[in-house]
């Protein structure tokens, strides 16, 4: 009758009510306190069972978007698929010093090998050293600390590659002609600077002239900031022909912003990272045409990982007899060709 | 434009509690002067700027458009404010609406409407019986639900956005239009009328800018001060509930990161319209020209292409001004 997430809204309206319904009852008196309905937390800390096993520790940032979400399920359902892993989480927070004490937590626990990915690459990067001079291995997830020597290996998305790629595909589409316009992530970061700079460069070596980008402006990641910045930007240009975006969840408001106003014929849109909703979208064809991979399977992957190094192993189909120090993922190129092998990996 | 006067001709008790507030009230004249003054400059360097699209009914309904979110939220802020409180969880709030009237229809517009207000409603309660009976500082009550709420948004949706693309009324409210007027903007200008008889012409109104002014003199006059400050949180929290509604219709689905930093857009349109954060002194028409001030700058810079750091540039140096004037004003 209830799916899971309705049951929680039911939960949630329980709680308040009756805390509210408590307060109300002490009217005009001091006494009355504030309910614990605000805060939640989802799931706590990680599990841990006993025996002769492979101890790994993860720590990411505070899973507050589709991506970070998956790479935290993707992580921890891996865990699962093995029974000599131990996986030991905490949820994150989404601030660098909160996360340096979280990983100096997990470090007490000594585990065999430390999977991590840093808010900020180069505030973890003190501690991340100070793990490997301890003797566990640090995967470093994604976004790089500031030095080699602070990770065993480094695994990770290829941001400049979703530029070039994505590059590659509206070249071809427009036939090196026509106006695209840019919405870019959150301004300032290194992950949004390199998705442009690979487009930029990539359209430009390709095309030369041919291909103007009219507009370019930060939506921050987010559906409905997307959505405001294409409705305006709609206004401004009256022949677009696609649509670059930097990511898949902010896209869906920057589609919106164009069925709105109807324009959903004229141009293309691509998205990036490889959401499942994004590749539902291509799979039926039209507006969303193509995205690029930012797999958050990476983080299943660094787990297999973790394992590998603690066992003291190394990849099967390489000659070599441990794990390499880089592992750099391909920004693939998802259309409705090839949309059905990439699906299941959707988040 | 018009003027934010207080009609004085009730009680000799209420008379004597909204005194000194009716004295603050005159006093936002000169800013209610200054903002039309912005919003011309505005609307003539936009002009100047781009001939072609800034000045057409079109781009100026998408303006409205675009506020309507904002606008919405800005009305039950101005109320909160009047009271010298504040409210930083309206942008947590929406998305927690969202969400919640998401989960209620997904299939049907009534129960997503009355699950999105609904929630919004009983958030906005919460607020109001813990900074009012609770006597938790608003600020701190506030910050917890503003944390509170995003968690219950992530949580509830399980981290993704819910689709509402089967809603037609609320699709329809998001994006259609009426004799070429977006529902959107109509809703919001509805909204902020409603909000300005509410403050000017009744009795509620006058309590409420009492309250904010002289607490002790407020409960002298037999005003239930509790009461009041309660009551604007969950007005607040049912404007919260209405710019939910028409986002969710605008982006065709329930985003649990929506309304990301709505709070500090919201408190800036009212304060720089003239309401002022130590209470006792509040104007609608001042937040609406707030709002409409930030919306024609967003609009103008993103039409232009410019780069984001100048439109927080100019955002910043907006605020500024309104608050020295403001200041001098005193």
């Amino acid at each position: 009758m209830f799916n899971a997430r309705q049951h929680r809204l039911i939960a949630v309206l329980a709680v308040v009510a009756l805390g509210v319904a408590a307060c109300e009852s002490g009217d005009d008196d001091d006494s009355a306190s504030d309910s614990g309905s605000e805060d939640e937390s989802g799931s706590g800390s990680g599990t841990v069972e006993e025996g002769e096993t492979i101890k790994i520790a993860f720590s990411a940032p505070g899973a507050d978007h589709g991506w970070l979400a998956a790479i935290t399920e993707n992580a921890e359902e891996e865990a699962a698929k093995y029974d000599d892993v131990e996986f030991v989480l905490l949820e994150g927070t989404n601030d660098s010093a909160a996360q340096v004490s979280q990983v100096e937590q997990l470090m007490a626990e000594d585990p065999d090998a430390l999977v991590i990915l840093p808010h900020e690459g180069g505030p973890l990067t003190p501690v991340a050293l100070e793990a490997m001079e301890q003797g566990i291995p640090v995967i470093n997830l994604d976004r790089e600390f500031s030095t080699k020597s602070a990770y065993r290996t480094w695994i990770g998305g290829d941001n400049y590659g979703i530029g070039v790629s994505a590059a590659n595909y509206l070249a071809e589409q427009l036939d090196c002609q026509g106006n695209v316009v840019e919405i870019q992530g959150l301004a300032g970061i290194s992950v949004t600077e390199q998705r442009s700079a690979g487009f930029a460069d990539t359209i430009e070596q390709l095309c030369g002239d041919g291909i103007q980008i009219v507009a370019q402006q930060p939506a921050d990641f987010l559906p409905d900031k997307g959505l405001e910045v294409m409705e305006t930007i709609l206004q401004a240009e009256p022949d677009i022909d696609a649509v670059y975006t930097h990511d898949d969840d902010m896209a869906m408001g920057v589609v919106s912003a164009i069925e709105n106003a109807g324009r959903e014929d004229e141009m293309i849109l691509t998205g990036a990272g490889g959401s499942r909703e994004a590749m539902e979208r291509i799979e039926q064809g039209g507006l969303y045409s193509a995205t690029f991979l930012y797999n958050p399977s990476m983080s299943a992957s660094a787990v297999r990982v973790a394992r590998l190094i603690a066992l003291g192993e190394g990849f099967e189909e390489l000659a070599e007899p441990e794990v390499p120090s880089r592992i750099e993922l391909t920004a693939t190129t998802v259309t409705q060709d090839n949309v059905d092998q990439f699906i299941d990996l959707g988040f | 434009m018009s003027t934010d006067a207080l009609d004085t001709s009730e009680t000799a008790a209420e008379t004597a509690a909204t005194a000194p507030a009716a004295r603050a009230q005159r006093r936002i004249q000169l800013q209610e002067a200054a903002l039309p003054v912005v919003v011309v400059a505005l609307l003539v360097a936009g002009t100047i700027a781009d001939r072609e699209q800034f000045l057409t009914r079109d781009n100026l309904l998408t303006v409205l458009t675009q506020a309507s979110v904002t606008g919405v939220v800005a009305v039950g802020m101005t109320f909160v404010i009047a009271t010298g409180g504040i409210d930083l969880s309206v942008g947590s709030v929406l998305a927690a609406a969202a969400v919640a009237g998401g989960l209620a229809g997904e299939q049907q517009s009534l129960p997503f409407l009355l699950g999105a207000i609904g929630f919004a409603l009983l958030l906005g309660l919460v607020n109001g019986v813990a900074i009012a009976y609770g006597r938790i500082v608003p600020f701190i009550a506030t910050l917890a639900m503003f944390a509170g709420a995003r968690g219950l948004a992530l949580w509830m949706s399980d981290k993704t956005p819910i689709s509402l693309l089967q809603l037609d009324f609320v699709r329809e409210l998001g994006r259609g239009r009426v004799a070429g007027i977006p529902y959107a903007a109509l809703v919001f200008v509805a909204v902020t009328a409603g909000g300005w008889v509410l403050l000017n012409r009744t009795r509620y109104g006058r309590h409420v800018i009492a309250v904010g002014g002289n607490r002790e003199a407020a409960r002298m006059a037999g005003v239930r001060p509790q009461r009041i400050v309660c009551s604007v949180y969950v007005l607040s929290g049912l404007c919260v509930g209405i710019a939910a509604v028409l986002l969710s219709g605008r982006l065709g689905s329930a985003s649990p990161v929506a309304g990301n930093l709505l709070e500090l857009d919201a408190i800036a349109a009212v304060v720089i319209g003239g309401t002022s954060l130590a209470g006792g002194r509040a104007t609608i028409t001042g937040t609406f020209l707030g709002v409409i001030t930030f919306g024609l700058l967003f609009n103008l810079l993103n039409l232009l292409d410019m780069p984001t750091e100048l439109q927080q540039l100019s955002k910043g140096v907006i605020i500024l001004a309104a608050a020295a004037l403001q200041r001098r004003d005193r």
